[in-house]
């Protein structure tokens, strides 16, 4: 009876909107899947860099990290299994699977935990989605080519890892953003699987069957280096390749347009999103109405910001800005 | 007719057929104005996969569950460490070639040491120590892209009489193994523990110093394709050995090795190498999707070993 009575008056208050609980005692935790590279660890960089003084200055108890060894949705489950027993108040998600820790998800909510997830979302209802415009990402990359090459001509293609929610989604963009712009064409498309390595291995392949008037390479970002370096070991001029923000592709840029003038853009999403999730955490803690899906912008360089990004992204890691808890709110009202 | 049947009685003719034809078809569609150009790009890339596939190779022959899966690991940590200790300055290169043969050694040690001492099975022993080799390549690298001394650049990129430095590279290696192999005492020593360990024990085999040696020469190929990969693609990156665990093993078995073990073969790895890269090219340049891509790779590959691993008719 107490018992009802107590809860009541905190749904009424919860209601009333008005209610600014305290989150100075509660606890953060991050559920991350994977380490491997250095979008990821420029991502953990990120969230220690932002969480330490919030955990300091007491806005929360503690915002821990979990990073899983072997990047398997069933390791990541049995990870947010220990955290809802370890008594943390909610869960921060970079998920290996949109819909394989949707179990593990459920328990956490029904066990009162928050859970927001970012980057690799969940489908789960219950949970909190801060997703990227994958697909408008991709045709930005048709838009700035349209300005930057009138005429059109042939396109080569890299996607990311065949198979990957995120990989079909850019892609998709990018051929809707051709189809309504007929004088491109796609040629060639292979799969660089966002390494260097790889995409220069892909595309090195793939380069003596295509034509010799390529004017751009649509990429997903991670892969604009190596691309470069295929064209030049072929001997081939260089076209316009779309960079994904890495140092290295920043760095090279800039090389390319000290030498011989030469112009493209970079586009991809900003590691630093793990700091706008653990805002958006920190936020619906402390009793903000926050809609289930939020929009996150992405990071976009061009001719003219090159400089700026380049000096501030350090060397071999990926341009980034971290976001602060007014960003947070910002993005929540939808502004 | 003897001869003929003798070349088709051979394990690794099959590798070879299939990646001519693979080749013939992907240059037929520019009409054949892409053949010097594919054929260099396939001998680059194969050269990497060959490096490793050796060490892979010789592993693999030891006998059942004999597998080394520590390799990416160990390649992304000597290409890692050895571009950190040059400083992209040519005069250090003697040094990160010091750092990477003893990265190799150290991880060679390593798990042979697992694997005897800890009496732990091979593919257990190399996975859990890929998991620390990874790591400390995390934490020494944090996702640090570093450039390699501009003299190793234009090395690892340039060519020689019209074959890739790379290429020639992994040649000598081939040939020093092929001897190793056929000729040499320590390949018989292989063959023999992977055809019955306890038979080569009693007659005397040092199985040990053998097995030893054998992880040791795999993790140091491994090390030395982690150094030439990283100053061929201008830097270490935290996933660059990624493909090549599935890579290795898949060269080993495709050329013609038995994957019971006891028999190797050196040929059959150049052109396992060269086939797995123009089929992806091949697929590639048809403008299969990656489905399709991925679907007829298995189908080829399983075609390849089912027709090498026919008995030759007597």
């Amino acid at each position: 009876m107490k018992h009802s009575l107590v809860l009541g008056s905190l749904v009424l208050a919860l209601m009333s909107g008005s209610a600014m609980a305290d989150t100075s005692g509660k606890k953060i935790a991050l559920s991350n899947n994977y380490a491997g590279n250095s979008w990821r660890q420029a991502m953990l960089q990120s969230w220690d860099k932002v969480t330490k003084p919030a955990v300091e200055s007491g806005v929360v108890a503690a915002a821990d990290a979990f990073t899983t060894a072997e990047n398997q949705a069933t390791e990541q489950a049995a990870q947010i299994q220990n955290l809802i027993l370890q008594g943390y108040d909610a869960i921060v998600i970079n998920a290996a699977s949109p819909t394989a820790i949707n179990g593990a998800v459920k328990e956490a909510c029904d066990a009162g935990i928050i859970v927001v997830s970012f980057d690799g979302i969940v489908t789960e209802p219950c949970a909190w989605r801060i997703a990227v415009d994958f697909a408008g990402m991709g045709k930005s990359e048709i838009d700035y080519l349209k300005e930057a090459l009138p005429n059109g001509g042939k396109l080569l293609e890299i996607r990311g890892l065949a198979g990957v929610f995120v990989d079909d989604e850019i892609s998709k963009g990018i051929h809707a953003g051709v189809a309504e712009n007929p004088q491109f064409e796609i040629v060639g498309s292979v799969h660089g699987d966002w390494a260097q390595d790889v995409a220069q291995k892909a595309v090195a392949g793939i380069l003596p069957s295509l034509p010799a008037d390529i004017v751009a390479v649509v990429t997903q970002g991670g892969d604009g280096y190596g691309a470069a370096q295929a064209f030049a070991a072929a001997g081939r001029p260089t076209p316009t390749i779309i960079m994904g923000n890495r140092q290295d592709e920043l760095a090279w840029w800039k090389e390319q347009k000290d030498a011989n003038g030469y112009k493209t853009m970079s586009v991809s999403i900003a590691p630093g999103v793990s700091t706008l999730a653990f805002w958006v955490a920190q936020q619906i803690l402390d009793g903000k109405e926050v809609p289930k899906d939020l929009i996150v912008p992405f990071l976009r360089i061009d001719q003219e910001t090159l400089e700026a990004n380049l000096a501030s992204t350090p060397v071999g890691g990926v341009a980034n800005v971290e976001y602060s808890q007014e960003d947070a709110i910002k993005v929540i009202e939808g502004k | 007719m003897s001869l003929v049947r003798q070349v088709f009685g051979k394990p690794w003719i099959w590798a070879f057929l299939a990646t001519l034809a693979t080749f013939v078809v992907t240059i037929l569609f520019t009409g054949g104005a892409s053949t010097v150009g594919l054929a260099q790009a396939a001998l680059t890339f194969g050269a990497f996969s060959v490096i490793v596939g050796l060490g892979q190779m010789f592993v693999v022959t030891l006998g059942p569950g004999n597998v080394d899966l520590s390799i990416p690991a160990t390649m992304t940590l000597a290409g890692t460490l050895a571009l950190k200790v040059m400083e992209t300055q040519d005069g250090l290169i003697w040094l990160g070639l010091v750092v990477t043969l003893l990265t190799g050694l150290v991880i060679g040690i390593a798990n042979y040491g697992l694997i005897k001492l800890l009496r732990i099975p091979p593919i257990i022993a190399t996975l859990s120590a890929s998991f620390i080799v990874q790591s400390a390549a995390i934490w020494t690298n944090r996702g640090i892209r570093i450039k390699p001394p501009e003299l190793l650049a234009q090395f690892s990129t340039a060519s020689t009489l019209g074959i890739p430095n790379v290429a020639w590279l992994a040649l000598v290696i081939s040939v020093a193994a092929w001897v190793a192999l056929e000729r040499g005492i320590y390949g018989r020593f292989v063959s023999a523990i992977g055809q019955n360990m306890r038979a080569a024990r009693l007659a005397g085999v040092p199985v040990d110093g053998v097995r030893f040696a054998t992880y040791v020469l795999c993790a140091l190929l491994a090390a030395i394709t982690g150094f030439l990969l990283s100053c061929f693609s201008g830097g270490a990156a935290l996933n660059m050995g990624a493909e090549y665990l599935l890579t290795s093993i898949a060269v080993v078995v495709i050329g013609g090795t038995a994957v019971a073990g006891g028999f190797a073969n050196v040929p059959g790895i150049w052109g396992a190498s060269l086939f797995l890269f123009l089929v992806v090219s091949m697929l590639n340049t048809y403008g299969a999707s990656a489905g399709v891509r991925m679907l007829l790779t298995g189908v080829i590959i399983i075609g390849v070993i089912v027709a090498a691993s026919r008995r030759p008719a007597r």
